[in-house]
């Protein structure tokens, strides 16, 4: 887990899409974290799915929540 | 490129905007970014803004900032199902242009019911990665020419928009072709994902319409999916595409979502 300007960023694995725009995502730690997508991701209409493995930048303000900044080819 | 907007008082979360790029702008707080502000420009002119914070007021912050920077009109993209981010934007001045339905598709001929799906007389179905690419680039370019003059390409989804002056298709061996006599009367592209491949764009040219082609390019590429194991494709279809949108649901294609195109004007 690396601290950087941007934020606190961690690989996930997707296990679930919610419904309102969200993902269950587990972390290298295997904690999981409630994630939704960055808006530069949006803007590319880049598809997340489950079992995409992700980049997710977690809230310093709840380290439960997170936002997927990348997907990395599968 | 340096600019500092303002700082705000946000309660517990002062925050300093700063433009930090041509086309990006971060908000600060005890040296930390807390928020983003991004700008994509189209090749159709067009530009797209995104903001990422995790609180309200730093959003409206980064969405002050940008769009006493940007020209008008700009555009943004959220996942309606997003409420609170679509809020986000509306209170800052953006409304809904349009909507674009997603689509999972079938491709189970059992389900689709297009197993008897033949072209109609006189067409053949040219199979991905055969088609000639000289005929091909004309037909992308006859039919590019007929949406400008027709709907604009303002309501396509983003892949298919105009390319650079003098350039159509980038990957020829993605297409399929419905072919007549000497020339190529419709195409369909299929992104080749592994998790699930994406139907990125399906045309016919304006005097074939009505004829089935559309279809028959549907049925060919479905098949070829389902014959390859996969159980569903994904496409985009604009709401106001009736045309579009009777096809996919024709064949069993369920909605899975929408995005909205946000205006601010």
């Amino acid at each position: 887990m690396a601290r950087t300007s941007k934020g606190i960023e961690v690989e996930g694995i997707v296990v679930e899409c919610l419904r309102n725009a969200t993902f269950t995502v587990e972390l290298q730690n295997g904690h999981k974290v409630l994630a939704h997508i960055s808006g530069k991701i949006r803007k590319n209409y880049i598809k997340i799915l489950p079992y995409d493995r992700v980049l997710v930048e977690l809230s310093s303000y709840d380290l439960t929540r997170g936002r997927i900044l990348f997907r990395y080819r599968t | 490129m340096n600019t500092v907007h303002f700082t705000a008082g946000m309660g517990e979360h002062p925050a300093m905007v700063t433009r930090v790029a041509e086309q990006q702008w971060h908000a600060l707080a005890d040296d930390q970014v807390v928020g983003r502000g991004d700008v994509l420009c189209r090749p159709d002119g067009r530009i797209f803004l995104s903001i990422d914070s995790w609180h309200g007021a730093v959003f409206d912050r980064l969405a002050d900032a940008m769009l006493a920077d940007l020209p008008r009109p700009l555009y943004t993209v959220v996942d309606e199902a997003d409420r609170d981010l679509t809020s986000s934007w509306e209170r800052v001045g953006f409304t809904i242009r349009r909507r674009e339905w997603e689509y999972v598709v079938p491709t189970d001929p059992r389900v689709t019911g297009l197993d008897a799906g033949q072209p109609p007389s006189g067409v053949t179905i040219v199979p991905a990665g055969e088609a000639e690419e000289g005929p091909l680039r004309a037909l992308d370019r006859a039919i590019r020419e007929e949406v400008e003059a027709t709907v604009g390409w303002q309501a396509m989804p983003a892949e298919v928009l105009p390319r650079p002056h003098g350039t159509t298709v980038l990957y020829p061996s993605k297409y399929a072709v419905a072919a007549q006599a000497d020339q190529y009367v419709g195409l369909v592209r299929v992104a080749p994902l592994t998790r699930q491949p994406r139907i990125g764009l399906i045309a016919v040219r304006a005097d074939q319409h009505r004829r089935g082609i559309a279809r028959a390019l549907l049925a060919h590429v479905l098949g070829s999916l389902h014959h390859s194991g996969t159980e569903t494709a994904s496409a985009e279809v604009n709401e106001s595409n009736e045309a579009a949108t009777a096809l996919f649901e024709g064949v069993g294609a369920q909605r899975a979502g929408s995005n909205l195109e946000l205006v601010c004007r």
